[in-house]
């Protein structure tokens, strides 16, 4: 009886060569575009101790995968998320380090449960953070470094679309209060329930679902929203903040998005790729906090290109560069085609053969040969 | 011509309302649509780039979620029963109205505090478990997926949790409704990411959609 091919946990998968090359590219691609930019590589550790991975949010605690560390006999658990261990770099080992200080990360996260959308468990997460201020200039230049990157690796056309994720906070307790709990208000702002936000007696709200949408339309609904003009410095905020890539993307505005953004203080963006039924990436500004009672602000950004690695991105055929070495080549000849770049596979034996092992080329008297 | 937008209706209950809705927003279907005896689950429409699937209330759900199809019509129990984080809906169609309500034998009092248990069967486990713990009661969901009204009858359950319109089904299986767990009505869904990558088209649909209700209300 012949066994049954070994099963991985569900959400977890194997890389083959052509994709795990995949991944490495895209991954260096877009690292090296934040580097461009002046961000410094980090690579944090793959588990911590469960309080400074999940910090002091319930939420947060609950889903992550945990296990007992043996040797300090407290609860580990593997990361979810590289953003909160950047932050507790930047505010431990590197609290000393001039600010604004620019990190950027790349590496593999953990989730307890996998998405609706993506069942995958295991994923590549790349980003970069700008710590030590979340003003309109930092915002500017994250967004622009996301774009680079996301360039760079030959991710696009992109679609940028922004949120603000206080504008329910700014209204309910200034011009617009209302009776229910202000998460309520938001869970059914952020479904886009207009039936919903009308039973809850919030119908007030009901023109910030129509201010969303391609980006100048819907910054004109919302400043004709704002009568009152509290948000009047976040809507200026977000022009700034598109005027220089504006020909370089679709920009679109959706000023109640709440999806992912339970940490962001009062700008967030997503980003979009046709053919993605799920953002692939996300960032906006935040607050980590240092100590009791004090918190540092910051702009960041995660990109998460695992579906975009599946749909080819990164792949190049390799046969094009890998050559045969026939039993008794020249062994010199065969490290100065290696120093150009190609990929030589040698013949252990009379039976191997060079298109089973899936190169393009051979080693013939004279030189390359086409297999 | 733009790309192709999928358009998901339920079979069933909503279907003979959503029609004129679609109609008003100059959706209207081909031929084949109205052919009983057709078998085809795509339809076109009488607008190049839009096309209709006909399927069940609940794969609308499913359809939009995952982005297959970028649109659809179901009614508020299932957007609520699935808590899906990519669906947005955005507008209350007015039509479909009816209550999901818990029901049980006549005569019986409804579950109450005192019990810390229950057995209920039912096609929304997730909403049914939901609501019983907002009241500190834990349920034990049976999932059936119709002719929940002979449940309590043979034993399998003490009560049911379904959709209620007039009434009658309950009656003629000698229930009472015991509690209205929520109002119901037919909501215009959209997939998230739809909404943001084709923000030429399909927020202005939405817009359309909205447009029309104000109308029919008017």
């Amino acid at each position: 009886m012949t066994k049954a091919p070994a099963l991985l946990p569900e959400g977890l998968r194997d890389r083959l060569p052509q994709q795990a090359e995949a991944a490495s590219r895209v991954t260096r691609a877009l690292v090296d575009a934040m580097r461009a930019h002046g961000y410094g590589r980090v690579a944090p550790p793959l588990a911590e101790f469960r309080e400074t991975l999940g910090g002091d949010d319930e939420r947060a605690t609950r889903d992550l995968l945990r296990f007992t560390d043996p040797v300090s006999q407290r609860t580990l658990a593997l990361r979810p998320d590289i953003t909160r261990q950047v932050g507790r770099i930047a505010t431990s080992l590197l609290a000393k380090a001039p600010r604004p200080l620019r990190l950027c990360y790349a590496g593999q996260v953990v989730k307890l449960r996998a998405s609706q959308l993506r069942p995958a468990r295991e994923m590549l997460q790349v980003g970069a953070e700008l710590i030590g201020s979340d003003s309109v200039a930092a915002a500017r230049e994250i967004v622009t470094v996301a774009i680079d990157a996301l360039e760079a690796a030959g991710i696009g056309p992109v679609t940028i679309d922004f949120t603000l994720p206080d504008v329910v906070d700014l209204l309910a307790n200034g011009p617009l209060p209302v009776e229910v709990d202000i998460q309520q208000l938001r869970d059914e702002l952020d479904a886009k329930d207009a039936g919903a936000l009308t039973r809850i007696g919030a119908a007030a709200y009901l023109p910030l679902l129509r201010a969303t949408g391609p980006f100048d339309q819907a910054i004109a609904d919302l400043r004709a929203f704002d009568t009152a003009g509290v948000l009047a410095a976040r809507i200026d905020a977000l022009e700034a903040i598109a005027a220089p890539i504006r020909d370089r993307v679709t920009l679109t505005l959706d000023p109640t998005e709440r999806h992912g953004f339970a940490y962001q203080s009062w700008f967030g963006f997503q980003i979009f790729v046709p053919g993605q039924g799920d953002a692939v990436g996300r960032g906006g500004g935040y607050a980590i906090p240092v100590g009791e009672d004090q918190e540092e602000s910051a702009v960041g950004f995660s990109l998460y290109p695992d579906p975009l690695i599946d749909a080819g991105l990164g792949a190049e055929d390799d046969a094009e560069r890998r050559i045969f070495l026939p039993l008794g080549h020249d062994p010199a000849l065969a490290a100065s085609l290696r120093a150009d770049d190609w990929q030589t596979v040698a013949a252990l034996c009379d039976a191997d053969d060079a298109k089973a092992l899936g190169c393009g080329w051979r080693l013939g008297a004279d030189g390359p040969v086409e297999a | 011509m733009p790309e192709p937008i999928i358009f998901a209706i339920p079979k069933g209950r909503i279907l003979d309302e959503a029609l004129p809705l679609l109609a008003r927003v100059g959706i209207e279907p081909a031929a084949d649509f109205f052919d009983k005896k057709s078998r085809a689950l795509v339809f076109g429409t009488n607008q190049p780039h839009i096309s209709l699937i006909r399927v069940r209330a609940f794969d609308v759900a499913t359809f939009v979620a995952h982005g297959a199809a970028q649109l659809g019509i179901v009614g508020s129990d299932v957007v609520d029963e699935f808590d899906y984080s990519e669906l947005y809906a955005p507008v209350d169609l007015g039509i479909g109205h009816c209550r999901l309500s818990l029901a049980g034998p006549e005569g019986s009092a409804p579950p109450g505090l005192g019990e810390s248990h229950i057995r209920v069967a039912t096609k929304y486990p997730a909403t049914t478990r939901r609501w019983f713990a907002g009241q500190g009661i834990q349920a034990e969901c049976i999932k059936l997926n119709g002719a929940m009204e002979i449940a309590p009858k043979l034993g399998l359950a003490s009560h049911i949790v379904d959709l209620v319109s007039t009434g009658r089904t309950l009656v003629e299986n000698a229930l009472a409704e015991q509690k209205i767990i929520s109002e119901v009505s037919a909501r215009l869904i959209v997939n998230r990411a739809a909404f943001k990558l084709r923000s030429a088209e399909v927020p202005a649909l939405v817009e359309q959609f909205r447009q029309a209700v104000g109308d029919a209300a008017a």
